[in-house]
């Protein structure tokens, strides 16, 4: 096996220590920065797509999000000389509504988007409404997630379009929305952009935006 | 009640902790090491366990996490820490027998054994959200089940047609409905006593307080349910609930679910998990009963085959080694009127009886969709509990017969069919199940019977 393939078998097992070894040995063969990078997120998407299947679980999943991250730490200087200057794929601010505290599903939307080059800021659960829009106003985020898992919170992710439009910025966002009682009629009624039904498709959902608002190098 | 203050106030002066490290630095590996410690497998020809020594290696390991881990407040990123000594006074002071609902509707609710020839105590619940015009008819139909104990009522999602909002006005009004109509539904049907568990509908702790009330809320005869979060945390507001429950004297059932395929990984670090949420209700949630409801990440259910083994082992475990009372809930793939749900429902009542748990029965269609329960799928459930315990059923004769129940059904958990709604199953009206899905149930349970059920009636 080339380093470069051991360097993606120990991401994808969550290996870290091993990651950062292969990586520095990638490096030092004079691999491309870019294509460094372009392996080990095809590496983590086979990891996500093993988790649509179940192949394997969220601990996996964390390990393997560990492990590309301990590689991308060493990457970082390379990164940041490369002329190709390569961006996230989108900056996300995402959380669970005021009022609620389910937050599993959420979690894994969070892992998968990391995992897959976003910059994601959690703001955790119970979160307000303008919250999320300082937020992101904060980190000038491209997309807002936002969580309800029941219908009593779920009016929260309405209050949320409803302030950013009257706020004058609910163009700057794309806003994906997600939960079990969400459903597409819901996402229109609200005036949101696009339904997260399950972790896949919101990946899926938010490349496509990434590609739209040109962020898609890596 | 000295106890409570001791352990809330560790919420603010425990060992500082971030979420983020208290799950990969804390939780995930401590419990990696005791599965491995303890040589937890999971066995999938065994999903009733018969194995004694794994149900006590899993408390073992579950009473070492728990100690070590603690759980962590996540409002004030502190680590409530319990010493073994306080557990051991709380497992010896836990009564293990208590009287709930009042007058003649009062009930014994009394710990069990593996095998034990008491039934379990009942309670009947959808666990489901439903429409406000069909809230009464729905409750009286759960209420009237002559297996029920207690009774939770579905969850109301409007109040006088306005939409509930966490947090305002409406939830108050909303909650106070949901109380006064699980109260009318129970004094309909004859039973104004009834041990009642409510309000679903209530999300904040103001609106917990507000339905406590002797004459048309919950009283403290009753219970509520106080949830835990995923996973081993708890928020400032649950503690809240505690101290009021505690000052008002309801019962407090301490609402946990690990997730098979979330943090606790697969069915070894489940089992140990729910086993350890035990603990956790029992001294810092001061409950008097846990409703246990593991499920599966992808599929919101626990009646497959890995859900099945840590079910019969984590119930095996706390009460092969405590007094602690355990609802086990059920969680169906299918949904109302089909076979499938029947059978999965047999499985779930039938495993968790043989291994000492009782029954919280059901919910169904993976516990999504507004209106989709009866009380014919925990009809059936509790019936085959009743029946295994009073028959002397062992673990090994009740493993045989839940391999043949999964055999109906384990294909097509992941293709299980929606079914249909309580207003199509049940006739509003006089709150009766249809011919059709009476008919249905009777067919089930004959085949069930020929699996070996010695049906009580
Ligand atoms: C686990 C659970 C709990 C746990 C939560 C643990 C935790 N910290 O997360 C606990 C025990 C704490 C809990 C508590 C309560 N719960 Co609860 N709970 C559930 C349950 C069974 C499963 C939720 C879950 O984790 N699913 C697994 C994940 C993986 O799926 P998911 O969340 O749908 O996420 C996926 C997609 O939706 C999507 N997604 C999710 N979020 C987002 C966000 C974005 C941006 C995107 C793009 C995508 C996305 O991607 C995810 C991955 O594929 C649901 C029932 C159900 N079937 O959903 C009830 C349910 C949500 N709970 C319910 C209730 C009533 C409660 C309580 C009020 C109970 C009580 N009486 O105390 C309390 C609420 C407290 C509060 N203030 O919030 C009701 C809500 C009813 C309603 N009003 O609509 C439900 C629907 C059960 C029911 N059918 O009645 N609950």
């Amino acid at each position: 096996m080339s380093n470069m393939e051991s360097l993606v078998e120990a991401v994808k097992a969550g290996e870290e220590e091993d990651a950062v070894t292969y990586v520095k040995a990638v490096i030092e063969e004079g691999h491309e920065v870019v294509n460094i990078v372009a392996s080990l997120t095809d590496g983590m998407r086979e990891v996500g797509d093993a988790f649509g299947k179940m192949e394997l679980f969220l601990p996996e999943m964390v390990m393997a999000a560990d492990a590309m991250t301990a590689a991308m730490d060493e990457l970082k200087p390379l990164i940041e000389a490369s002329a190709a200057g390569m961006v996230a794929k989108g900056t996300v601010v995402i959380g669970t509504v005021e009022g609620d505290v389910h937050v599993i599903g959420k979690e894994i939307v969070v892992r998968m988007l990391r995992a897959n080059g976003f910059e994601v800021h959690d703001l955790g659960y119970n979160v307000n409404t303008l919250d999320f829009i300082k937020k992101a106003i904060e980190v000038k985020a491209d997309i807002i997630g936002a969580s309800a898992l029941m219908s009593t919170t779920m009016p929260n992710q309405r209050e949320l379009v409803k302030l950013l439009t009257e706020m004058g910025c609910r163009d700057d966002y794309h806003v994906i929305i997600g939960g079990a009682p969400v459903t597409q009629p819901w996402v229109e009624e609200i005036g949101a952009d696009s339904w997260g039904e399950n972790a896949a498709k919101s990946i899926e959902i938010l490349e496509g935006i990434a590609e739209k608002i040109g962020k898609n190098n890596v | 009640m000295y106890r409570l203050w001791q352990i809330l106030d560790r919420a603010n002066t425990g060992p500082f902790c971030e979420v983020e490290d208290f799950n990969k630095k804390i939780f995930m590996p401590k419990l990696k090491e005791v599965i491995k410690k303890y040589g937890i497998k999971y066995d999938p020809d065994h999903p009733v366990s018969d194995d004694d020594d794994v149900a006590d290696r899993v408390w073992q390991a579950a009473c070492e996490l728990f100690l070590e881990v603690g759980v962590l407040n996540v409002d004030t990123h502190r680590r409530i820490i319990i010493e073994e000594s306080e557990l051991k006074e709380a497992l010896y002071h836990a009564p293990g027998r208590y009287l709930v609902g009042e007058g003649k509707d009062a009930r014994w609710w009394q710990d069990r054994c593996p095998e034990d020839s008491a039934p379990p105590f009942c309670i009947f619940s959808g666990d489901i959200t439903c429409d406000e015009e069909i809230f009464l008819p729905m409750t009286v139909a759960y209420c009237q089940e002559p297996l029920a104990d207690g009774v939770c009522a579905s969850i109301l999602e409007e109040s006088m047609g306005l939409k509930i909002k966490a947090g305002s006005p409406v939830e108050l009004a909303g909650v106070t409905e949901h109380a006064m109509s699980l109260r009318q539904a129970a004094k309909l049907v004859g039973r104004p006593g009834m041990f009642l568990v409510a309000v679903g509908t209530a999300l904040s702790a103001m609106a917990q307080v507000a339905v406590s009330n002797d004459q048309w809320g919950v009283r403290y005869t009753d219970a509520r349910l106080i949830g835990g979060l995923s996973e081993l945390n708890i928020e400032n507001d649950a503690m809240n609930k505690i101290a009021h429950c505690m000052n008002y004297g309801c019962f407090i059932g301490n609402l946990t679910g690990s997730i098979y395929g979330g943090y606790a990984g697969r069915a070894e670090g489940v089992a140990v998990l729910e086993t350890a949420y035990h603990l956790m209700g029992l001294t810092i949630y001061q409950a008097n009963f846990q409703q246990s409801f593991p499920f599966h990440l992808h599929f919101t259910s626990n009646s497959g085959r890995e859900m099945l083994w840590l079910i019969s082992v984590t119930h095996q475990a706390v009460s092969r080694n405590s007094r602690i009372l355990s609802t086990s809930n059920g969680f169906l793939n299918a949904g109302s009127g089909t076979e499938m749900v029947l059978y999965e429902a047999a499985a779930h009542g039938l495993t968790s009886t043989v291994s000492g748990g009782h029954l919280w029965e059901t919910a169904v269609a993976r516990n999504k969709t507004r209106n989709y329960a009866t009380p014919l799928e925990a009809r059936l459930a509790c019936e085959v509990g009743h029946s295994v315990a009073r028959q002397g059923m062992t673990r090994t004769q009740a493993n045989e017969i839940v391999n043949r129940l999964l055999a109906e059904y384990e294909e097509n958990i992941a293709t299980a069919p929606q079914g249909k709604m309580f207003q199509e199953c049940y006739d509003l009206k006089t709150a009766q199940p249809t011919s059709w899905y009476e008919d249905m149930f009777g067919e089930v349970k004959k085949k069930v019977a020929a699996m070996g059920v010695d049906f009580v009636y």
